[in-house]
């Protein structure tokens, strides 16, 4: 299945607002997409609650999954998003 | 050691007639119980402008901007429960939970509290509390994170 491991890149880890914008960008994907951390469980990324359960903080490696048609380029997109400081327009 | 969940801040029977007005009673518990600045208010409005706190099962979890980080005195919470709802761009909103935390803490207390929200019946109780000791009961588990230095 192809896979996606990406280090959160948000000051503030992947919580309110970084989250937001990455469920929200997972929510659009073509594709069913999981995000987990380590060996815990998979959860479904376009959920706001199970991402923000991950608890991941800023240098947090997450595992993102899918799989089916687009899946590779869905997870270029939301690893691409997870790598960038989401919080860095926020004064 | 302060309670991060003071009882003064819990309050159920709450109304707004929209979701300004829910986030302003919301942040003005905290300004109430002393763990916030009065400026605070606005930078949670700021922060709810520039995304959305709704996190699903009819909570929103409204908090200040990065900024307003030096106007938090210290980790709190504020639960307010609209029992007529809110309107939260479309999504019926019962329960604010209000967060002030100056720390990295509050990856860890959202991370916490979303755990709690995803168990359905634990969220439905909150969603229906009447009684304060039933949200120091069910959010009781919150603590205030004390830091990796």
């Amino acid at each position: 299945m192809p896979t996606r491991t990406v280090a959160v890149g948000s000051a503030s880890g992947l919580h309110a607002r970084p989250a937001k914008i990455f469920v929200e960008a997972a929510a659009k994907a073509p594709v069913k997409v999981t995000i987990r951390v380590g060996e815990k469980k998979p959860v479904p990324a376009r959920s706001m609650l199970s991402v923000l359960a991950l608890g991941a903080k800023q240098g947090t490696e997450v595992i993102l999954e899918a799989d089916g048609d687009g899946a590779d380029q869905a997870l270029d997109g939301l690893a691409a998003l997870l790598a960038k400081d989401l919080d860095a327009d926020d004064a | 050691m302060s309670e991060l969940l003071d009882r003064r801040a819990i309050r159920l029977a709450e109304k707004a007639a929209d979701k300004t007005e829910a986030i302003r009673r919301t942040g003005q518990a905290l300004v109430e119980i002393g763990a916030v600045e009065p400026g605070y208010v606005d930078t949670m409005l700021a922060r709810e402008q520039s995304i959305s706190t709704y996190v699903g099962e009819g909570v929103a979890i409204p908090h200040g901007t990065l900024g307003g980080k030096q106007l938090v005195n210290r980790d709190a919470l504020s639960v307010l429960r609209f029992p007529e709802t809110v309107d939260w761009d479309g999504e019926p909103v019962t329960l604010c939970v209000g967060i002030a935390a100056n720390g990295d803490g509050h990856v860890e207390l959202l991370a916490a509290l979303a755990e709690i929200l995803l168990d359905e019946d634990a969220a439905r109780e909150l969603r229906e509390a009447t009684d304060p000791d039933t949200v120091i009961r069910l959010l009781g588990a919150l603590k205030e994170e004390d830091s990796n230095s």
